[in-house]
């Protein structure tokens, strides 16, 4: 029974890392918390299911849900860079104080939902079941194939993404821009190049998740509220780790489950927060002890 | 005339909350996602106690109000020791962690049903009355050695605490302020529309608060009233689509963000001194 529900949390640890650490990857180079990544994750859930709707009919299953998820991961992408041109390029161009990028993400976001409940909110839609529910078995445990995929695709992603950011020039260059914006300019990389190419990667990510997220759940303008899942995961991480996220996410993800064996779906929002203000008493930096510090 | 009056007395609460976030993102540029979670404390805890339990009604709203502040220092005490953005990323849980309380008592809050059924014993007047002493406090709390601490703060944090500010003190005790507020703010709304449900608090109630804040200027008080009255008053009035009206404010937002970052007002105030300095200017000019 444990290492079932351990499996089960893990997988859904894994899509919680996938908000966590495209949340995280915005606010290591920014320094600010971008509050429009859920917004962007409702936005991508309906495309997604836009283009599973007109590609169904040609080809089923397997095939149909990467070509999904790889749609809506491309539409995430170039909506995360629509974002940043929109809300954040004179910001950053015109040095202002991070108070501004608060609120200008914050309105992006509500902005997006709000367009999905203008144009979409009548009708209620849902991902068709790509896969039979069927189980495999490994021994004595049996894990559902969902569940499998689940955790494969967002590993996947994952990595792609820890490839890019540690083996490629770019990565080098979002590595270097988020621990030093000034002196990465001053060495010759474009700021606006790399803060694009950062917040691609980010919604790439929101865009898998959001379509986890709207196969686990049902298609709603406020699917994207559950980017607090990936608040509380890098918080308990440690704000901007992108290591403190990953382990923040798939820790939080088999506490829910555990919890929601415990005390029932409806009670563990509570107890995850009691938790994560616990954490923060008791170690405020997060679980990779990184403190961001206020710029000097 | 009964339309006109309840408009009015829906925009006077508002008001309330938005002077709640005025001292907290404003003043102190701390951004908070709770607010609407400390509206509903204040609304469900005074109706629970008024309706079950037979308290008088001030007590009721004591009590409610003491719940609030309970609340924000569990929220404020680990996170006010942090970056700024803890608070925001707290608040957000907490807003969903009441949420999920208020459906999941349902033998107490009436659950996802809502709670209906308590009597209305707001007046437009009692409204008003509550704006004038919140702006009261809020004009008084600004100028105030701790106002001035506040915008210290809020540009440079850093800066502030070298000039031996204790900033953990001064963004608890503004936050608790704005949660006391807020919890007011929702005793004067049950009472009003003598029914609740946990939906009508979610977040973007909160971020809608602090949307007017901005429209009306960082931190120009005399602003946020009038974005207040502009922004929720007026749709009523007007009636138009009202689906809309969030979509527009956001898109008002990202303009003025882009090319007017400090918002309509600015850091201006319409005072006696400002109304007098403006007609000088225009003596000299002649």
């Amino acid at each position: 029974m444990t290492p079932q529900l351990l499996i089960n949390g893990i997988s859904l640890g894994s899509v919680y890392a996938l908000i966590a650490v495209g949340f995280a990857l915005i606010f290591n180079i920014l320094k600010f918390s971008n509050f429009s990544h859920g917004g962007l994750m409702s936005v991508t859930a309906y495309i997604g299911y836009v283009a599973c709707v007109f590609l169904g009919h040609y080809i089923k299953d397997l095939p149909l849900f990467v070509v999904t998820l790889v749609a809506a991961a491309l539409g995430g992408g170039l909506l995360a860079l629509v974002v940043e041109r929109v809300a954040f390029r004179r910001l950053r161009n015109s040095n202002s104080s991070v108070i501004y990028y608060f609120i200008s993400s914050i309105t992006m976001g509500i902005l997006m939902e709000n367009s999905i409940t203008i144009f979409a909110s009548s009708n209620f839609y849902s991902y068709p079941s790509f896969f039979p529910a069927s189980v495999i078995r490994f021994g004595a445990l049996s894990v559902a194939i969902p569940d499998l995929l689940t955790f494969l695709f967002s590993a996947a992603a994952l990595v792609i993404l820890l490839v890019v950011l540690f083996r490629t020039k770019i990565g080098l260059a979002i590595r270097s821009t988020s621990f030093d914006t000034s002196t990465a300019k001053l060495m010759g990389m474009d700021p606006n190049r790399v803060v694009a190419a950062t917040f691609f990667a980010s919604g790439v990510l929101g865009g898998v998740a959001g379509v986890f997220l709207g196969i686990n759940y049902t298609l709603y303008p406020q699917l994207g509220q559950l980017i607090v899942k990936g608040f509380v995961a890098s918080v308990i991480g440690g704000l901007g780790s992108i290591s403190g996220a990953l382990i923040g996410a798939v820790l939080l993800g088999v506490v829910e489950i555990f919890l929601i064996g415990l005390v029932g779906a409806g009670w563990s929002p509570v107890v995850i927060f009691v938790i994560m203000l616990v954490f923060l008493l008791l170690r405020p930096r997060g679980i990779s002890g990184v403190i961001v510090q206020e710029k000097a | 005339m009964e339309y006109i009056a309840s408009t009015l007395t829906f925009t006077g609460i508002a008001l309330i909350g938005v002077l709640g976030v005025y001292m907290v993102t404003g003043l102190t540029g701390l951004f908070s996602f709770g607010q609407a979670a400390f509206l509903a404390i204040g609304a469900y805890v005074s109706a629970v106690l008024f309706k079950n339990l037979g308290f008088p009604l001030p007590l009721a709203a004591l009590v409610a109000m003491l719940v609030g502040l309970a609340a924000g220092l569990l929220v404020g005490l680990p996170t006010v020791r942090l970056r700024r953005d803890y608070i925001s990323l707290v608040t957000f849980g907490f807003g969903e962690a009441i949420i999920a309380v208020l459906n999941n008592t349902a033998n107490i809050t009436g659950g996802a049903m809502g709670l209906s059924g308590v009597p209305q014993r707001t007046s437009f007047l009692l409204v008003l009355a509550s704006v004038i002493v919140c702006v009261a406090i809020v004009v008084s709390y600004k100028n105030s050695k701790y106002g001035r601490q506040c915008l210290a703060l809020r540009n440079d944090e850093l800066a502030a605490k070298s000039m031996g500010i204790n900033v953990e003190r001064l963004k608890l005790v503004t936050f608790l302020i704005a949660s006391v507020m807020t919890s007011f703010a929702g005793v004067l709304y049950v009472f009003y529309t003598t029914y609740v449900e946990p939906g009508a608090f979610g977040w973007v109630i909160s971020a809608e608060w602090m949307i007017i804040v901005f429209v009306g200027g960082v931190n120009s008080l005399t602003g946020a009233v009038v974005a207040t009255v502009l922004l929720t008053g007026l749709p009523e009035f007007l009636r138009f689509a009202s689906e809309w009206r969030i979509a527009i404010y956001c898109i008002i937002v990202l303009l003025i963000l882009n090319f007017r970052p400090s918002g309509i007002f600015g850091e201006h105030e319409i005072s006696l001194r400002f109304l007098r300095r403006l007609f000088r200017k225009g003596d000299s000019a002649e």
